[in-house]
Formats: C-alpha cells, sequence, structure tokens
C-alpha cells in the first residue's frame, strides 16, 4: 500500500473510510486499554515504578556516551563486531556488505523497528537477499506488500479471510476460516525458512552497559529463533535503547510488558551478549551490533531530548482517540500515534507533510497519563506546532488554536476552564455521539470527518478512566 | 564515520541537554523492588497459579520419583522417541536418564555449528520434546529464567512442540528483582564469561495476529510443561 505517496489528509481520509480497519483498530487498542490498565492497577506501586523506570531512562541518557562505549568494548571482546552507524545508509551498506562477505543468501528477521526506520529490507532486497519476515503479523503483510497499522499487531487490519488467501497463494494452505490451521501453515512454512537462513537480524529493547549485553522480548519465539538458529546474528539498535545497569532491566521489562500488552513479562526474553562461546553447543557464531544514530543525536541536543526515553509500549498509541480513528497507515512514517507524531518529523524531517503530524492531536492528554516513562508528549506536540509555523511550513488556520492551547497547557486553571468550555462546545456541535468538528487547528483534517465525542459532562479523562474499565471486563 | 567521530557529535549534542537529565535520573531510586505484587504466602502456588493463566501447565510432585513418573506419562503421550535436551546432568534429576534409556528415548543434544549447523538442525527438528532444568522461576508472573551456556544449549527449550521443564521449589524466587538479584550474586562479573544467553520464559508462544485471537505455538513451543519437585 503505497500510503506515504499521499498526502496526510488524504491518508487520513482514507483510513476514516475503511470500515474493516475501523473495526479492528477499536477491537485491537479497546483490548490494550483494558488489559494495560488492568496489568497497572494491579502493582503494589505503580507510580513509584514509573517514576523509577523514568529516572532510569533519564540516567541512561545523561552519560549515553560513556554507556555506549562501555557496550560496544564488552561485544568486541567477546568475539562481536560494533557498527557505528551515523545514519540510515551507513547500517544498511554494513548489513548488506556483511551478506555479501559471508556469502548469505537467505535472511530472517524478527521485528524491529529501527530496521523499517531506515528500509532494511528494501536495501537487502535489492541487493539480491532473500528477506522474510517472522513476525506472524509482519509475515502477513509482507506477503500482503503492506506496512504496519500497528506498532504491536502489525496486522489487525487483516481480516482472516484475507489471511487465509493469503496463506492459500503463498504456502499452497487449504482455505479455512479457523486460526489455528493457518497459525500452523505459518509456523511450519517460517520454520523451514529459520533452519534453511545464514543470517539472523533483530532489533534490541535494550541495550545493557555494564554486563554488555542486549535484551529483546517477544512473545512468539520468532525472535529466539533468528537470534539462535543463523550462523550469524545482526542487531539493530537506536543508540538511545539502553540502561546503565543489568538490573535496570528489572524495572524496564516489567513496565514494557505491563504497558504494551498488559502481560506481568513477555513470553519470552533474550540477554544476548556477543556471539556463542567456544564450548556452547548452539548460538551464533557471529555476532554484529548495529548502534544507529540517524539523527538521535540531534535530538539529544535539542528540546525534544524527552521523547528519547520512549520504549516503544504502543501504550500512547492505544489511548489516543485519534490513533484509535485513523490507525498507523495514516501517519506516513514508521513511528505512529501520539509519540510518532513527535518522532517521525525530528527522524525523518524530509518527509513532506511530517509537519503535520503533530496536529493529529487533540492535546487531551491520554498518552502522557499512560506512558510508563511520563513523557511529556501533548506539551512537545505544542512545540512542534509552533516550530513549524516559525519555519514557514504551517498553514496559518492550521495554527491559529496554538497560542490558546499553550496558554492553557501552561495554566491548569485555564487549562480546566477551557477543558469545559471545549465540552461545552462539543455538545453543541456534537450528534450522535460523534463530534462534527474539533476546534482548532484539528478542524481542517476533520472536515467532514466524525470523531468520537467525549461523553456527557465528563472530562476526557474521566471517559478514558471508565473506557479502560470497560475494556478490561472484555 | 568513526566510533570516535560519532562518540564526539553525541558529546557535544549531551553538553546542552545533561544537567536537565542528570536532575531527571535523581528524582527516583535506581535500585529495582524485588517484587510488584502484593506479596503471596506460598510461592510455589502463585507460580503455579500464574503459570497456568498463561496455558502453561505445573506438576507439582513430592518427590523425585513422583518427578520421573511425570516425566515418563508425558514422554508416553508424546510417544517420543527422541529429545531434544540439556546435558542430563544440568537438569539435576538423579534417575533421568535410566528413565529415558528405559523407554527408548534417544538423547540429541544439539551441537550446532560450523559446517555441520544446517545438517545438524535437520536432524533436531522432527523431535517431539525439549528437556531443560532452569536458573530460576520466579512466582509473580510464571517465569523461567534459563541460563544457557555448555551444555545447557538454548534449543533445548525453543525447538519441539512441547517444552518440559524440571524444577525445584527452592529455585522459586518472588519477583524479577530478586531472580537479577541474585543472578548477578551468583555470577557477579562473570555473568556472559562462558556464556552468552539468557532467556526468561512465560508460558507457551503465543500470538494475537490474527484477529486478536489468541493462538500458541506459533513459533516456540505451543506446550510448556513444568514439573516442580518439592524440596524438603
Ligand atoms: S511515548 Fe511512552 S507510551 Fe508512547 S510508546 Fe513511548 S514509552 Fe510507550
Amino acid at each position: 500500500m503505497a500510503t506515504q505517496t499521499l498526502h496526510f489528509h488524504d491518508r487520513v481520509d482514507t483510513a476514516l473510510h475503511d470500515e474493516t480497519l475501523k473495526t479492528a483498530l477499536e477491537r485491537a487498542t479497546t483490548r490494550f486499554v483494558g488489559n494495560r490498565a488492568g496489568a497497572i492497577d494491579a502493582l503494589e506501586d505503580a507510580d513509584g515504578l514509573r517514576r523509577q523506570a523514568r529516572a532510569l531512562r533519564a540516567n541512561a541518557l545523561s552519560k549515553l556516551d560513556e554507556l555506549l562505549v562501555r557496550l560496544a568494548d564488552q561485544v568486541e571482546a567477546r568475539g562481536g563486531k560494533v557498527c557505528w552507524a551515523a545514519d540510515g545508509e551507513a547500517a544498511r551498506r554494513y548489513i548488506v556488505d556483511l551478506a555479501r562477505d559471508r556469502g548469505v543468501k537467505s535472511i530472517v528477521k524478527s521485528k524491529s523497528m529501527a530496521s523499517e526506520e531506515i528500509h532494511l529490507n528494501h536495501a537487502l532486497e535489492h541487493a539480491g537477499f532473500e528477506v522474510v519476515e517472522t513476525d506472524l503479523g509482519e509475515y502477513i503483510i509482507q506477503l500482503a506488500g503492506e506496512t504496519p497499522s500497528h506498532i504491536i499487531a502489525p496486522a489487525i487490519h487483516k481480516t482472516r479471510e484475507q489471511v487465509s488467501a493469503l496463506f492459500e497463494k503463498h504456502l499452497g494452505m487449504t482455505p479455512t476460516t479457523e486460526v489455528p490451521p493457518m497459525i500452523r501453515a505459518a509456523r511450519t512454512a517460517l520454520r523451514q525458512r529459520f533452519l534453511q537462513a545464514e543470517m539472523g537480524i533483530s532489533g534490541v529493547n535494550f541495550g545493557v552497559a555494564d554486563t554488555g549485553a542486549i535484551a529483546i522480548v517477544e512473545n512468539e519465539g520468532n525472535a529466539r529463533l533468528s537470534t539462535t538458529v543463523p550462523r550469524i546474528h545482526v542487531a539493530i539498535m537506536g543508540i538511545e535503547r539502553i540502561v546503565e545497569r543489568f538490573d535496570d532491566l528489572a524495572v524496564m521489562l516489567q513496565v514494557l510488558a505491563r504497558s504494551a500488552t498488559g502481560q506481568k513479562l513477555s513470553v519470552y526474553t533474550s540477554i544476548i551478549s556477543g556471539p556463542a562461546r567456544p564450548d556452547e553447543a548452539d548460538g551464533p557464531e557471529e555476532f554484529h551490533l548495529v548502534l544507529l544514530d540517524n539523527g538521535r543525536s540531534r535530538i539529544l541536543g535539542g528540546q525534544y531530548v524527552e521523547s528519547l526515553m520512549c520504549i516503544r509500549c504502543g501504550a500512547c498509541l492505544n489511548a489516543c482517540p485519534v490513533y484509535q480513528a485513523i490507525g498507523g497507515h495514516a501517519y506516513g512514517g514508521v513511528y505512529s500515534g501520539p509519540i510518532g507524531a513527535i518522532l517521525t518529523p525530528l527522524l525523518q524531517p524530509d518527509l513532506p507533510d511530517a509537519y503535520l503530524l503533530p496536529q493529529a492531536s487533540s492535546l487531551c492528554g491520554a498518552c502522557q497519563e499512560v506512558c510508563p516513562v511520563g513523557i511529556a508528549i501533548p506539551d512537545m506536540l505544542l512545540r512542534l506546532r509552533a516550530d513549524a509555523v516559525k519555519a514557514g511550513k504551517a498553514h496559518p488556520v492550521e495554527t491559529a488554536g496554538i497560542k490558546s492551547y499553550a496558554l492553557m497547557m501552561k495554566n491548569p486553571l485555564v487549562y480546566r476552564a477551557g477543558g469545559r468550555a471545549a465540552r461545552l462546545g462539543s455538545r453543541l456541535i456534537g450528534r450522535k455521539g460523534r463530534i462534527r468538528h474539533l476546534p482548532p487547528p484539528l478542524h481542517l483534517w476533520t472536515h467532514g470527518r466524525d470523531f468520537p465525542q467525549p461523553q456527557g459532562s465528563q472530562s476526557f479523562s474521566e471517559w478514558w478512566e471508565e473506557r479502560q474499565k470497560k475494556g478490561r471486563t472484555q | 564515520m568513526s566510533r570516535e567521530q560519532m562518540l564526539a557529535t553525541l558529546r557535544t549534542s549531551l553538553a546542552s541537554n545533561r544537567a536537565w537529565l542528570e536532575a531527571e535520573a535523581h528524582k527516583a531510586s535506581h535500585t529495582p523492588p524485588p517484587f510488584v505484587l502484593p506479596p503471596a504466602d506460598d510461592l510455589a502456588a502463585q507460580f503455579a497459579a500464574e503459570l497456568t493463566k498463561l496455558e502453561g501447565r505445573v506438576y507439582q510432585v513430592a518427590d523425585n520419583e513422583e518427578a520421573l513418573e511425570t516425566l515418563a506419562t508425558l514422554l508416553e503421550e508424546r510417544q517420543a522417541t527422541t529429545a531434544v535436551a540439556w546435558d542430563l546432568a544440568e537438569i539435576g534429576l538423579p534417575g533421568l536418564d535410566k528413565l529415558l534409556a528405559e523407554r527408548g528415548v534417544q538423547v540429541l543434544e544439539p551441537v550446532v555449528r560450523d559446517e555441520v549447523r544446517k545438517a545438524q538442525l535437520q536432524v533436531l527438528e522432527p523431535a517431539p520434546v525439549c528437556l531443560s532444568g532452569a536458573e530460576f522461576a520466579i512466582a509473580e508472573s510464571g517465569s523461567l529464567v534459563l541460563y544457557h551456556g555448555p551444555g545447557r544449549p538454548r534449543l533445548a527449550s525453543l525447538l519441539a512442540p512441547a517444552h518440559i521443564a524440571v524444577i525445584r521449589s527452592d529455585q522459586i524466587v518472588r519477583g524479577l528483582g530478586e531472580a537479577m538479584a541474585r543472578l548477578r550474586e551468583r555470577y557477579a562479573g562473570t555473568l556472559f564469561d562462558v556464556t552468552s544467553n539468557l532467556t526468561l520464559i512465560s508460558g507457551p508462544s503465543r500470538t494475537a495476529d490474527i484477529e486478536m485471537t489468541l493462538s500458541l505455538g506459533i513459533h516456540g513451543p505451543p506446550e510448556l510443561h513444568v514439573v516442580l519437585v518439592q524440596t524438603p
């Protein structure tokens, strides 16, 4: 699906008119929101854990230079290789050259946002390698030639009938509407891919400086297979994805799993340090760690540094009323939802309409409320809007509301008063529980489109809380 | 660009925000809590309950003999004639070697290296069961901590459709924080000297990628059986 070639507003329009997507998004986000809320409520000290997670991320970023050196030195001391990739091109070149040099034919990949960010698959396929995405959702959309619609569930926009048709065409599966036979067909087909592959490529959830390791979390086992079975393992890590100490993982792994899917821990957490040692019976003989900057050091020195604390849990996406309505494709970049609206313009400033993404928010604050590291997302979205105006990019009418929003965000009293006024306003303009028009600047791209209306006289946060409770019982 | 150039760019950038980041870093303790849920009285029961919720099976047995009987049943049900396994000594269940020999179960110890790698993988692939021990079990999350290494191959908890693990009740800790602190105490700076991999397993392989429908065993074992032997 060539969503990137459309203008942002058109992508939003396409998404809002896709009934299958709408149903799928509602099912997925409601479930994720409910599961997360249940998992966070169960904690003895949820707030304490969240403050710890934030402190640990800040700590790691504050000494990022030193920690990367510690990680890299230990990886090398254990026989691994480290590629310092300033941009996507450097990372792509390193991996393509490596695959060529080692006579690789077939490559298995487990989910990695960083590799999507640098369009690694395209480069590898272009160079003649066979690349298979092995996460089931990623595999489905690879077969369909599409892009992920959700960070945690990339293929939610596909119905079981569509999946069955894809598997029939590509795997020779007998058509079915039952999910288990589809799972078996995918397992069998992908298992042979694993056994044949010479190279496995993975992402990294956390680099661990003091032990020289990387941690990868997943539920399917495809990351374990990708990092164990092929002769060569290449891990791609955004340079910010690091913690200082092994023990920090005890906090980060738990907040990540609980925030992402409501699990206590993901099914599999692999903590990997270098290639297999001489006395180990299995594991890769070569280990390569690609440390990817690609704009991150620029963010590190600027006013959006907090966005580098993100652990890609997806909670802010699920909580966001805009994301719930339009899904991931509409954002056009690799990262979607509230955090994507910040990261995409910062990491991919060349995308023609990236500057519009920060407007894909009603600034309701639900994202920051659920963020396990408390990133001030609405505040940053506001500043990015202001940046776009200063740079002369944003349409004058699109920016009309910015000043009053800025005032509201700075001053809680005004914010609350403003919230009341907005509720009153949406009651006036809303019909059948949908908002017909949003206040500026959102009104422009909601022209002719419906949005869920905050119910009754509740505030957004009250409304979401209720929604979360509703979701939990499902 | 070289490592030094990339680090130089980083340091320049960091200079403007380092103070703020350090201040944020000091706003909370960095020591992880040993556990995160309200304490339970019986860790073995908590572990069993949590893993069961994740679709794993836990067999709480009184002694080694009962553990062997349970294993015999599990192997019988799966008509196992081969198993991808750890060194039996590493599993630490006396009598296991005898049981496997009696039942005609051939133990496949993976040697997946060098030129024989792909051929070896094809030999291991048809095995119906994986057999392993574990370093710890975590009660709160129903997790196993597998410290892989010599004699403890990773494939012995990954490849086959059923993974059977044997642990003892004194290996159960309350939470992840406690498990990690104990690992650090036990191995100090040597954690990754002779091994390259540590894996936490919380239930069988799962996915919800087709219409958010939960399905087991997409890549890893669809079945996880834990034989939990009571320590006196
Ligand atoms: S910004 Fe926060 S909530 Fe959103 S993905 Fe990142 S860590 Fe999760």
